[in-house]
């Protein structure tokens, strides 16, 4: 017993360790957000402002700017992610047919080929199809690399529930669509949502697929921030990177909360 | 007949999107061979992966990424794991402080890297208020280093924590079980470590560590925002290769990348057989069960 509570111990030392390795970084960004100069070598900035986050208020009020290229762009592409993911999952868990595996395997290459060697290989393509320098290219572009984050999560929860309550629904006289629609989508919300939030995570993050596919014109958080970055402007990089991550966490929250409702709404309506 | 339609149906969309995907690497393995007709150039030939070894600026490259790459994902993979090992045991799970870095872009993680490590930042600052160092320039150069120290510790903030995610669950599923069982007779935390959690996550680990060595082997943002002007990262390199006015260039910036997706196959056939294994797995207990039932 004593040896379980010093495994116990070490446990929670080792946690708070990294717990503070992720943390510290954050707290960085919140004081470079409302800093205005902060010379060598104080270790405390000399004089707060708010200049940066105002200019990041200002440009995200602005209609048909980055709220829509950055934000609703990011989200389209989760919630499109998610139905494909449900569709193709379907298709690759319960049915065989030629070409099966051959599609599992390219479905889950985006995940390990690296981003820029597959924007420089398509980018001539992508000008051919008049996809270059819009939203929409950009979109199909996020689309290709948050996908396989989705199914991946969805194939897992869908194999493990299995058929057996979709076939049901088929011998109470369900047609297949609605079957699924009514049973399995249901059942799926909860990993749903999370594959949502991952393919919104891996949307928002893309800086050098953003870069090439849209030309500099399709101005999401990255194109935006990299510039103040390399410039030097750290104040404006950090406002814009606490904005839009607060974002991100609220968007985690939200569907993490959902996530739960619906979860428990499911094992009511079980039993 | 109607049930055979209905997979194809469901995989338009997969269909679609792989089948750009394809095309996108075809065509830069087809320009890496030198195969670019608007250019006249009809001829396969190997000579640019040959170059890429014996040029020195695309070999400098080629070994600088090999190198980072796989030191920061054999640190992340240790650490990631270890840390994992030890969270599971505080019962409290996977909480938002794994997810945190896990939703934060590359451009934000590089952020962070340059505010605390670089020679103005936070530890510089605090070892001169304690009078370690007199001047910033006495600060190592961390950030910028050509040996690529700040790009190894944000891929390591980055990938730690997605080492923990990829293999908590497994990991709390065999603690659970056979962890427990194997301390009732007798055996203590190092020895279940080693001897039971390890070899049943092998696949799983390996998968994690496949996963994040080619990821920082091609990914753009940290070396282009924390790395050295020499030597150059490969996906840097590469797209200072592919932007070169003389579009006779881009077939360098392909033949790096060919290397890249060579790394990237390989890892992905290891990775695909690990996953259909688990799938097929899952799926026959599940029939195991409902045969049961």
């Amino acid at each position: 017993m004593k040896k379980y509570k010093k495994d116990r111990y070490i446990s929670g030392v080792i946690t708070a360790i990294f717990a503070a390795a992720v943390i510290l970084p954050v707290l960085t960004l919140f004081v470079w957000s409302f800093t205005q100069r902060w010379a060598w070598p104080y270790i405390i900035p000399g004089n707060f402002s708010l200049n940066a986050v105002i200019d990041v208020f200002e440009k995200l009020k602005k209609p048909g700017g980055i709220l829509i290229s950055g934000v609703v762009l990011s989200l389209i592409t989760a919630l499109l992610s998610v139905i494909i993911a449900l569709m193709s999952a379907k298709a690759l868990l319960f049915y065989n047919f030629p070409g099966r595996n051959a599609l599992l395997f390219g479905s889950i290459l985006p995940f390990i080929v690296p981003a820029s060697v597959f924007s420089m290989g398509v980018q001539l393509l992508f000008i051919n199809l008049g996809l270059n320098n819009t939203l929409h290219g950009v979109m199909i572009a996020h689309l290709i690399y948050s996908l396989p984050y989705a199914l991946r999560l969805i194939m897992d929860a869908m194999s493990a529930i299995g058929e057996k309550y979709e076939e049901q629904a088929r011998v109470l006289g369900a047609c297949g669509i609605r079957a699924f629609v009514d049973i399995t989508v249901p059942m799926l919300l909860p990993v749903s949502l999370t594959a949502f939030c991952m393919a919104y995570i891996i949307s928002f993050s893309q800086y050098f697929l953003t870069l090439l596919i849209g030309g500099g014109r399709v101005i999401t958080f990255t194109i935006i921030m990299v510039p103040y970055l390399t410039s030097g402007n750290r104040n404006f990089a950090s406002a814009y990177s606490l904005v839009f991550l607060g974002i991100s966490v609220i968007i985690f929250m939200l569907s993490k909360k959902a996530a739960a409702i619906s979860n428990r709404q499911l094992k009511t309506q079980l039993y | 007949m109607k049930n055979k339609i209905i997979p194809y149906l469901l995989l338009i969309p997969q269909f679609i999107l792989s089948g750009l995907f394809i095309a996108g690497l075809i065509n830069a393995i087809m320009i890496s061979l030198g195969i670019m007709p608007s250019l006249g150039l009809n001829k396969l030939t190997f000579d640019y992966y040959i170059k890429a070894f014996l040029r020195k600026d695309l070999f400098d490259s080629l070994t600088f990424s090999f190198y980072t790459a796989l030191v920061s994902a054999l640190i992340s993979t240790v650490l990631g794991v270890f840390i994992c090992y030890f969270m599971i045991n505080t019962k409290r799970g996977i909480s938002w402080i794994v997810e945190l870095p896990i939703i934060t872009p590359h451009v934000v993680t590089a952020l962070f890297i340059i505010s605390i490590f670089s020679q103005n930042g936070f530890i510089a600052r605090l070892l001169f208020m304690f009078n370690l160092i007199k001047d910033q320039q006495e600060f190592p150069v961390i950030v910028y280093n050509s040996g690529g120290i700040g790009i190894i510790l944000g891929y390591i903030w980055k990938e730690v924590p997605f080492v923990i995610y990829f293999t908590a669950s497994i990991m709390s599923n065999i603690n659970e079980k056979l962890g427990d069982a194997a301390a009732n007779l007798g055996a203590g935390a190092g020895r279940i470590f080693f001897e039971i959690t390890l070899p049943l996550c092998k696949n799983t680990i390996i998968s994690a560590f496949l996963i994040i060595f080619v990821f920082s082997l091609g990914a753009y943002e940290l070396p282009f925002l924390l790395g050295a002007t020499k030597p150059k990262a490969l996906p840097v390199q590469a797209y200072e290769q592919y932007l070169h006015p003389d579009l006779r260039n881009r077939p360098y910036a392909m033949a790096l990348n060919g290397i890249i997706i060579a790394a990237a196959m390989l890892s992905a056939v290891f990775y695909y057989f690990v996953l259909k294994s688990d799938i097929d797995k899952k799926l026959k207990n599940k029939n195991l069960n409902t045969c049961i039932i």
